[in-house]
């Protein structure tokens, strides 16, 4: 089967690299060996080059040290408080553009899962997972802040895939919650909030939101949600909403059945 | 706003947690100077700042990430008229050998690190840059690519070449250590 290719000296060299590295696929690693069989030169080459491609690898990596974390955030927070004349601000991670190269980022990194091997596996796959999770959480809090309802939806959705441990989404979600303008936009953050429930903030920014919000759609979604929750603590909360002046009846209603299913 | 700006930074700080490592890898094997090493891994995120038009939508990130880091590599050694003398950056090298030990096999584990790193300095500039991006930095071959601006074939081959030119220089500087 692998007689369908035949390599000349400048073909095989640009497989050189592959092949140290593991990449071949199957038909070209068989006609690369027959290459490097029928070639001496190319042999020699090959083994002799290899040798400092694999010394390389062994070469001690160098470490940035501390100053260089420091530094950064020095300068980072000068940003922040528009000290230093820098005052760019950040609106360049909102660039569609950027946000367009995170997810292919996301991809390459989920691709790249394959290229790790040998005994430090599992720490790359957490390093991986890491930059994933850090990832997602960049495109979420970048879409958050969106002008436009659709794309702010889409940050909704991009919250689902963070770890429910991701405090900075939490709290944007909550924020989102008690402060976008769109009602379609606040209602997906409800149901977001459900993927955080195993943090008591995010029980605690349900019940809190639930007087603040001026929609029945979203009151009623906030409802439903802690009796799914079957969050007890909230029943004194929802009790006081059923009394509050200006709530709609049906919001009335829907609290009245909330707290006989949470007692 | 300011709770926007916060959630941004985060979102920055990420970045560079993720990145600033690698990139100070790729400096430290180009230049060989660790103080300027740190300071051009800062430049690079405040161009990334200052650049961020320059995004392609459906871009790498670390290829756009590398070429911001090839232009402040090359920038600040034409600003600072400093260049990599070869060889001027090793660290204090061992004594010679004595004579009755010849041959290169001889050399201790540590001194051929150390002579390969020499070597490495020694490369032409272009040839370092390639095999520290595809040796160092856990690039595909599709990003070196795009960061070099050629093809993937292109690459590999020159992947190859420039083991190759190490080689010959480490051979080189061995037999030098030897006689
Ligand atoms: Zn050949």
């Amino acid at each position: 089967m692998s007689k369908g290719i035949v390599m000349n000296c400048e073909q095989a060299q640009q497989h050189f690299v592959d092949a140290w590295t593991g990449s071949l696929a199957s038909d070209e690693a068989a006609a690369l060996n027959t290459h490097l069989d029928s070639c001496g030169s190319c042999r020699e080459e090959f083994d002799r080059a290899q040798l400092y491609w694999n010394a390389l690898g062994a070469l001690p990596a160098p470490e940035p040290g501390p100053d260089l974390r420091t530094a950064f955030y020095g300068r980072l927070s000068r940003i922040e408080h528009g000290a230093g004349g820098e005052r760019t601000g950040w609106r360049w991670l909102r660039h569609p553009a950027f946000q367009a190269a995170a997810a292919v980022l996301l991809l390459a990194a989920g691709l790249g899962l394959g290229r790790y091997t040998g005994s430090r596996e599992d720490e790359r796959l957490a390093d991986l997972r890491k930059e994933v999770n850090d990832m997602r959480q960049l495109v979420a809090l970048s879409l958050l802040q969106q002008q436009s309802a659709a794309e702010r939806l889409q940050g909704v959705s991009w919250a689902y895939r963070v770890e429910q441990s991701n405090s900075e989404v939490l709290t944007a979600l909550l924020h989102t919650l008690n402060a976008d303008p769109n009602v379609n936009v606040r209602l997906a953050a409800v149901d977001a909030l459900r993927n955080f429930s195993v943090a008591p903030e995010a029980r605690a920014g349900l019940v809190n939101a639930l007087p603040r919000q001026n929609s029945p759609l979203v009151q009623i979604a906030i409802l439903d949600q802690l009796v799914d929750l079957r969050d007890r603590s909230s029943v004194p909360s929802v009790a006081l909403l059923m009394h509050e002046p200006g709530v709609s009846p049906e919001v009335r209603e829907r609290a009245e059945w909330a707290v006989k299913r949470l007692q | 706003m300011e709770r926007v700006r916060q959630g941004e930074l985060a979102g920055l700080a990420a970045l560079f947690e993720r990145h600033h490592r690698p990139l100070f890898q790729y400096f430290n094997h180009l230049c060989g100077n660790p103080d300027l090493s740190r300071d051009l891994v800062q430049e690079v995120f405040f161009r990334m700042l200052k650049y961020k038009d320059s995004f392609q939508a459906g871009g790498s990130f670390p290829a756009w990430m590398y070429q911001i880091a090839r232009h402040t590599h090359v920038d600040t050694m034409r600003k600072r008229r400093f260049e990599v003398i070869p060889g001027g950056a090793d660290s204090p090298f061992p004594e010679p050998a004595s004579r009755e030990e010849s041959a290169d096999d001889r050399l201790s584990r540590r001194q051929q690190t150390e002579l390969l790193r020499r070597a490495l300095n020694r490369l032409p500039p272009e040839k370092r840059e390639v095999l520290v991006l595809s040796r160092f930095q856990n690039l595909r071959y599709e990003q070196i690519a795009e960061i070099l601006d050629c093809e993937v074939g292109t690459v590999k081959v020159r992947v190859f070449r420039a083991v190759r030119a190490l080689g010959e220089i480490y051979s080189e500087l061995a037999r030098q250590r030897a006689c």
